[in-house]
């Protein structure tokens, strides 16, 4: 059996279409992502709530919109606003405090989260330096400039879009890897007579399918490495949580996509059939299980298809230990349904499987 | 002498299709035992049961003094398949393949041994896919021997190969059985059959209709000659079969051309030719063959075996 699992992740190693589709191509999307996100970002954006009203707040409003590379925000609510900038969706909040210009002694507060460090410095600067010039405030405060603004920092976890995508594209390469290319591989070998040529030997069967399983967990344990060294060391993605843990997800979650595939092999009766079919279910479970995009504001009974799929509660267990650091039996409802489809899709597998 | 395999009363059913019906013969320690016959005739299922990758819908099958039912895993051991168009691991070279193989049985041979064997020890870091289709059927008989087996068992290994090739793989078996190994073979070459086998069994719609040494086959074919005549007017079966009686079979091919079997009675060859110059049958061609084992085919199934 060993012999068997060598030999086949030597084949795996030295078939380009295995390398192409599990690292190339989740790789290429990481180099995207990390492109967009580190370099092609938006301004970052400002919301105002401005509670004094008066001429002076309002003169004050037009003149921040002029900053250039802040975006503003239209006028929300303000724990709406705060939850943003934990969430992210935010990056600079301004109230203007009601007694504004009024003779009152509060200045406006600029409420920000702790991630960019760099950047806070330079838009704190930029709105005082405008709250200064415009002298209004210079009447309220005699020490001058230091006063006009009062800075918030909020320390949040500093979980960046690229963070939760570079997750997801970990989970395409395991998944497009799993489900495709054992779907093609097992019926271009039952194609090809190499399954029976293996029932003439005295291998126990189940000997073959452990030697298949193996190399192809070796390979997302592999895959998943060197998605996420890359994504950490050249694109600076951040991971929390426990490494080992997050492998144990990644091997369960293969589990599910090799029986997939060999599920797929069984109604596959050409290679070009079954990666096909692999793509048909691999390609769209990839964005309704959420790996890049929110699912939750799908229409009709979407949100409740997007749970139900696998890839879903690996999705989830991954973040939940990679980015916010859970412990692995925090996200047990994830696993215990990740062991549910491991099941269900062994029975199917060991029920339809055809080796001619 | 000891049996290599038994076959009694073997009947394969797939839904209402007999593909085996009722099969029975033995093969004996130390020789080449051939199964000739059509395509479609049964021979591959009956050697897939044998070789315990099917189930019999009813009868008996032996190999190697074990119950094929009770013992597949220790009669794989023992034995060397070599499946008719089974291809090997892209992307292992021919080394591996047989490294890998071998590492399912408890006893092997060196992979070296084996090219050597087949005289393919140049090629073993060769892809099988970067050789000829003559050394991939030696490729694929040397992936049969990796346990050192005492019976292999070739479905149609030359089937599809030039006759150079194919006399190269007749040496090669010839080889091995010389080693002691008991050779099972099907095959629808009637030159292959009655130069290498030293019995045969012919199968035609799934039934074993005989089974005997190519020469027994022959001679007890109640014929002896074969004349083929090309005559310059078109005659008919009839005019051709009252030929003095001696004639038992005609077949009427192109151009004029019939093919006559001569009875086994005696002068049956002196009588056809008296009766051919009687009847002042205009010849442009005459030749006279004695019966080959495509006439046993023809005799025993009534219709010719073809490619």
């Amino acid at each position: 059996m060993l012999a068997l699992t060598v030999a086949n992740l030597k084949m795996m190693a030295r078939n380009r279409h295995t390398t192409l589709w599990s690292l190339i191509f989740p790789l290429m999307l990481v180099v995207v992502f990390g492109l967009f996100s580190n370099f092609g970002g938006s301004n970052p954006s400002l919301a105002v709530i401005d509670q004094a009203s008066t001429p002076q707040s309002q003169a004050l409003v037009k003149q921040l919109s002029s900053i250039s590379f802040l975006s503003s925000e239209p006028d929300q609510q303000i724990d709406d606003v705060q939850s943003e900038i934990e969430s992210g969706t935010l990056d600079y909040l301004l109230v203007i405090p009601e007694n504004f210009g009024a003779g009152g002694q509060t200045p406006p507060t600029l409420t920000y989260s702790s991630n960019n460090p760099e950047r806070n410095q330079l838009v704190v600067g930029a709105i005082s330096n405008v709250i200064v010039s415009s002298k209004i405030a210079e009447s309220q405060a005699d020490d001058g400039s230091l006063a006009a603004l009062v800075s918030t920092e909020i320390t949040v976890q500093n979980v960046s879009f690229f963070d939760i995508a570079l997750l997801g594209l970990v989970s395409l390469g395991i998944m497009t890897s799993s489900i495709i290319s054992v779907a093609v591989k097992i019926s271009t070998y039952r194609g090809q007579s190499i399954l029976k040529r293996m029932l003439v030997t005295p291998l126990a069967i189940w000997k073959y399918f452990a030697a298949e399983i193996a190399a192809h967990l070796l390979l997302a344990l592999v895959q998943a490495a060197i998605i996420l060294a890359v994504g950490v060391f050249i694109f600076g993605a951040q991971i929390h949580g426990n490494l080992a843990w997050i492998f144990i997800i990644v091997l369960l979650g293969s589990l599910v996509f090799l029986n997939l595939g060999f599920i797929l092999s069984a109604w596959a009766n050409t290679p070009s059939a079954a990666s096909g079919m692999g793509n048909i279910i691999a390609m769209p479970m990839l964005f309704f299980a959420g790996a890049f995009f929110s699912t939750t504001s799908l229409p009709w009974i979407l949100p409740y298809v997007a749970q139900a799929l696998p890839l879903t509660p690996m999705l989830t267990a991954l973040r939940e230990v990679a980015i916010y650091d859970a412990p692995l039996w925090q996200v047990w409802p994830q696993l215990a349904a990740l062991g549910g489809w491991i099941a269900g899709t062994a029975v199917v597998a060991i029920k339809v499987f055809r080796f001619s | 002498m000891e049996r290599a395999i038994r076959v009694e009363g073997l009947t394969k059913r797939f839904g209402a299709f007999i593909a085996v019906n009722d099969v029975s013969f033995s093969v004996k320690s130390g020789e080449i035992f051939g199964i000739l016959g059509p395509n479609g005739a049964g021979k591959t299922t009956t050697l897939e049961i044998v070789e315990g990758l099917q189930k019999p819908t009813q009868g008996q099958v032996n190999v190697l003094g074990m119950d094929i039912a009770r013992d597949s895993a220790r009669v794989k051991a023992r034995i060397g398949v070599q499946l008719q168009s089974s291809a090997y691991y892209d992307y292992l070279n021919l080394r591996e393949i047989l490294a890998l193989i071998g590492s399912f049985y408890p006893k092997r041979i060196s992979p070296d041994l084996l090219l050597e064997q087949v005289g393919l020890q140049d090629k073993a870091t060769h892809r099988v896919r970067q050789l000829s289709g003559g050394q991939q059927q030696r490729f694929t008989v040397a992936a049969s021997l990796v346990n050192d087996p005492e019976l292999v068992i070739l479905d149609e290994p030359t089937t599809g190969l030039d006759p150079q090739a194919r006399r190269n793989i007749w040496g090669l078996i010839r080889e091995i059985n010389q080693r002691n190994v008991t050779v099972v073979l099907t095959t629808h070459y009637m030159e292959e059959a009655e130069s290498l086998c030293h019995r045969l069994a012919i199968m035609d719609r799934g039934k074993v209709v005989a089974t005997d040494t190519p020469q027994n086959l022959i001679s007890n074919l109640r014929s002896t000659y074969t004349v083929t005549i090309m005559s310059l007017d078109t005659l008919t079966e009839d005019q051709l079969l009252s030929l003095n009686g001696a004639v038992s079979s005609v077949q009427i091919q192109e151009n004029n051309t019939y093919v006559i079997r001569l009875s086994d009675v005696p002068r049956a060859l002196d009588s056809v030719l008296e009766g051919i110059v009687h009847n002042d049958i205009r010849l442009e061609h005459l030749k006279v063959t004695p019966v080959t084992l495509e006439d046993v085919f023809l005799e025993l199934t009534g219709s010719e075996l073809r490619d």
